[in-house]
């Protein structure tokens, strides 16, 4: 065997989403606002995972109105209810549920005005992408229009809205607790090419499925599912934080090596829907848990390819080749002891 | 030195603010032109997230002396957008989703500008080719790619104009592919990070840090430094009027080292002064006496008699250990037909997030200590620093400021303590901003893990054991330790019903550099080994991979090691979309690579050799578009 080599391995894996074994809680405030728009306030801010756009979607699909009419104002403890941290695969289940009850409440409000008005039943009001109209009827108006007839009849249209997680603690001595109310799960294949002369490995192709509950906005997943796995392949190939005596030898990016453009696999992601029954939205999460399968899927198809268990992260292309002379030398032996 | 003259254009328009001889083209454009969009994500051109255009040609410009700039023609990411209307490539970019964070993007698109200058028609192996100076730490490039392409067809009018509009309401918004609301901002370099920001006042920090792994400190002599033209204020530990310590779980790290440091990196004092370079001066001018003491660095030899002892209310220098037992293991292994051993081991990671530690901190005019930052968790931040600063909780104001990327990196309170005390001390908001190998000596990092998997199987394939053992590197100090020990037990033997398990995950302090939360939270490094471990089992079993795992995976109303009962389980769903989706060829994983048939699919992207996809013909293809 030399040359550029193929083989495939697969990984699947499991995880708890929101904060572990105690009860998790997140707050949100919502005011359907002048102009048919609204405000949406709570504790966290983006890192980048597309969360308030994801808030925006929901407080959009609750209210009746554009995503894009949403402001949301986040992110400060002296200004906003406590959505605690932006961590655990928990923002979209923790807080994307409190601001879908904030939504409800702020919604009642102007619906009980409206139906009202109308001399409807409340339950026969529906409200979507700036309109609000009663079923069954010619009855119908923009938001704008309701929100205004709304405060001249005295009632700001606001709500909020607290959820939280029903968990528990681990046993000290046993273990045994509920930590989690809501579990995902994954699995992904990977595709690699082994140069057996310089032992590098490149990762071609990531098949992978996730479950992510209900997703709010696809596409995001998507971009989620792909940062994670190239995190993953970091980790499996390249990436190695090194300490001698205390002291870091990869002290910066010339050091430290990163993926790049040029590492990146094809990723062919595979959305599946479990809806949480537990939670208002029925979605869970995607941050954390796509990054898990990674490696051992990249680690499988390594050893599917060449025959060589790599069990010390990162697959360094020395520890490929000398996997390679320890299996050459193995496989020598054999064959002479065969003989 | 005097300043430097200047005379170029920025932005189609003639500068001549003078610049500080020591000064980069980078901090020119940002601290005295105020055009923040471009980013310092590394300082040293090997990130791309400063990318400019200097006469026409991308450059990295943290690498460039301003003096090189002077009568030079420069394009910054705030020239793209006329009029505030994005640009065909930054509408691309707002249509895939091609930003996250958001911290590199800048760089991005600047860079994916000139791939497009230089071969309008670059194709997708190209265009990889031209990006691969910029780092993106977020989207995993994919999305990017997507975007460039996009652009390129709208550019070059094989695709309507139209495939950058926004997608519709359709029937809901859940489900949705709505664009991301804080895309424009981002491919713009509009969002100011806590490293953009300035306020009227402002002082500039720089931190003073432990060469040491493990020592005690004799004395402090900040008298130099304070006499020093500029500076405002020196701290140390002595300046923290209330409890000193902060961390997750445990608060066993103070917010600058009191009389002893336990790492390389540690914070010991900070100046605040009124330019960086008079900070920078200050904090080299602090005079400290260090005793070393024996130091660990092996978690094995640190759990180990006689081991250096790192903080005294653990003399095991144990930060934690999560035992869970279910069943009985022994009776477990007695009925298996194969018991596997093998040990496993993962490396420390670093974040690196492109955005380094950021931070200003005020009082406000009600007495409010206001610290803004990318923290992930402002609520704890909070109720610590109240602690540390012994103020009424309300008189402590967390803002979570735009975050440049976290990943768990920036759940720790590493440096906010250190701004809201200059604050406090001179009245006046302080600012700090780490440079990269700052960030990367003094954060935390991905426990690195050995671990121990023993598992018992009977002949066809049931799990009837495993005995996890995993032994974690916690480093200096608590952080998020604990936590990530108790998610790594939880989850370590993988969600497969097994009756009997003994599971023991073990976080120890070492002198190394803290490890704490980083995304998945000591899942990944376990299930690392647990999948590993399964394929060697279904090699010796003669299973497929898959089959092994469906024999065992946990079903609707299983019970998990814990012993909660479980509602609906999609594991089976999960497994079989990712079989069928990659066209899976069954059969036992005996590297049977060679025999395969299901290689080389249209799932996989080609392999690539290095430079060989920038075509000589990239000239003559782009006269002709011309």
């Amino acid at each position: 065997m030399s040359g550029k080599v193929r083989g495939r391995g697969m990984a699947a894996s499991w995880y708890g989403i929101a904060r572990t074994a105690t009860i998790d809680r997140a707050g949100a405030w919502a005011e359907l606002d002048d102009g048919g728009t609204a405000k949406v306030v709570t504790g966290v801010t983006e890192i980048g995972e597309g969360i308030l756009t994801v808030l925006a979607q929901i407080a959009a699909e609750e209210l009746g109105i554009k995503p894009e009419q949403v402001t949301i104002g986040d992110n400060d403890t002296a200004r906003s209810p406590e959505a605690a941290h932006a961590g655990a695969t928990r923002q979209t289940y923790m807080i994307g549920n409190a601001v879908a009850l904030a939504c409800r409440e702020a919604r009642a409000r102007l619906v009980a005005e409206l139906a009202d008005f109308w001399d409807v039943a409340e339950d026969s009001i529906e409200a979507f992408d700036g309109e609000i109209w009663a079923a069954g009827s010619n009855l119908k108006m923009t938001m704008e229009e309701a929100v205004d007839l709304c405060k001249k009849r005295g009632v700001v249209p606001l709500g909020s809205g607290s959820f939280s997680t029903d968990c528990t603690g681990l046993d000290p001595v046993d273990g045994s607790g509920s930590p989690w109310q809501a579990y995902v799960y994954g699995c992904q294949v990977a595709e690699v090419e082994v140069d057996t002369v310089t032992g590098e490995v490149q990762v071609l192709g990531m098949w992978a499925a996730h479950d992510v509950g209900r997703a709010i906005n696809p596409r995001g997943v998507e971009g989620q599912i792909e940062g994670a796995i190239v995190q993953g392949l970091g980790q499996a190939l390249m990436e190695d934080y090194k300490i001698e005596n205390g002291h870091t030898t990869t002290h910066g990016f010339a050091k430290y090596i990163l993926p790049t453009a040029l590492d990146v696999p094809q990723i062919n992601s595979i959305i599946v829907e479990d809806p949480d029954p537990l939670s208002p939205l029925g979605a869970k999460g995607i941050g954390e848990p796509a990054l898990i399968p990674t490696a051992p899927a990249i680690v499988n198809a390594i050893y599917d390819a060449i025959g060589v268990r790599i069990t010390s992260l990162p697959a360094t292309p020395e520890k490929i080749l000398a996997g390679l002379a320890a299996k050459h030398q193995g496989d020598n032996i054999s064959r002479e002891a065969a003989e | 030195m005097p300043d430097l003259k200047m005379d170029m254009t920025v932005n189609g328009r003639r500068v001549t603010k003078p610049a500080g001889p020591h000064m980069r083209l980078l901090d020119y454009l940002r601290d005295e032109l105020g055009l923040t969009g471009s980013k310092e994500g590394c300082g040293a051109g090997e990130c791309g997230s400063c990318s400019v255009f200097v006469d026409g040609k991308l450059m990295k410009s943290c690498l460039m002396p301003v003096a090189k700039a002077d009568g030079a023609v420069i394009e910054t990411i705030e020239s793209l957008a006329q009029n505030g209307n994005l640009n065909p490539l930054q509408r691309a970019f707002y249509k895939t989703g091609a930003s996250q964070c958001g911290y590199c993007i800048p760089g991005m698109v600047m860079a994916a500008s000139a791939a497009l200058r230089e071969n309008p028609l670059a194709d997708a192996e190209e265009i990889k080719e031209r990006l691969g100076g910029n780092i993106c730490r977020c989207t995993g490039y994919s999305k990017i790619f997507e975007a460039v392409e996009i652009a390129r067809d709208v550019i070059n009018g094989t695709l309507p104009a139209t495939a950058l509009d926004a997608p519709g309401a359709g029937q809901s918004y859940i489900g949705n592919n709505v664009r991301r609301l804080d895309a424009p901002g981002k491919v713009t370099g509009a969002l100011r990070y806590a490293g953009d920001m300035v306020m009227p006042g402002m002082l500039h920090m720089q931190v003073l840090r432990s060469p040491h792994p493990h020592a005690l400190i004799k004395s402090i002599d900040t008298s130099a430094a304070e006499a020093m033209p500029g500076v405002a204020c020196v701290i140390t530990a002595a300046d923290v009027p209330g409890v000193d310590g902060f961390g997750v779980f445990v608060h066993d790290q103070p917010v600058m080292a009191k009389d002893r440091v336990r790492y390389v990196g540690e914070a010991v004092a900070a100046v605040a002064a009124e330019d960086l370079l008079t900070a920078r001066a200050a904090r080299d001018a602090i005079k400290i006496v260090y005793e070393p003491l024996p130091a660990v660095f092996d978690p094995e030899a640190a759990m180990g008699d006689g081991a250096p002892v790192l903080h005294d209310y653990a003399p095991d220098n144990i930060v934690k250990h999560i035992p869970i037992r279910k069943g009985d293991v022994e009776k477990g292994f007695a009925e298996a037909d194969l018991i596997v051993e093998q040990t496993y081991s993962t490396q420390p990671v670093e974040h690196a997030y492109l955005e380094p530690e950021a931070g200003l901190a005020y009082v406000d005019h009600d007495g409010v200590v206001t610290v803004v930052s990318p923290s992930q968790n402002i609520t704890h931040h909070r109720h610590m620093l109240a602690k540390i600063i012994d103020k009424p909780i309300h008189k402590v104001r967390f803002i979570m400021s735009p975050v440049g990327g976290g990943f768990g990196g920036k759940e720790d309170m590493i440096f906010q303590g250190m701004l809201a005390l200059a604050a406090m001390k001179t009245g006046r908001p302080v600012r700090l901003v780490f440079s990269r190998e700052e960030s990367i000596v003094s954060t935390a990092k991905r426990h690195p893990a050995r671990i121990t998997c023993k598992m018992g199987l009977k002949n066809d394939g049931r799990i009837t054991a495993v005995d996890f053992r995993m032994i974690s590197d916690g480093g200096a100090y608590g952080m998020s330790t604990e936590g990530v020990m108790r998610k790594a037990a939880i989850l370590s033997c993988g969600p497969y019903a097994v009756e009997n398990v003994k599971i023991d995950t073990y976080g120890i302090y070492t002198n190394n550099t803290p490890s704490g939360a980083f995304r998945t939270f000591g899942a990944m490094q376990a299930q690392f080994a647990t999948e590993s471990h399964l394929d060697i089992c279904a090699e010796k079993l003669g299973l497929d991979s898959f089959e092994i795992r469906r024999i065992n995976m946990m079903r609707d109303g299983a019970t998990t090691h814990t012993r909660q009962k479980l509602g609906s389980v999609s594991l089976g769903r999960v497994m079989e979309a990712a079989e069928q989706a990659s066209g899976w060829q069954a059969g036992p994983p005996v590297s049977r690579g060679l025999a395969r048939n299901d290689l080389g699919g249209p799932g996989n992207r080609r392999p690539c050799t290095l430079g060989a996809r920038l075509r000589p013909g990239s000239e003559q293809l782009r006269e002709e578009v011309a």
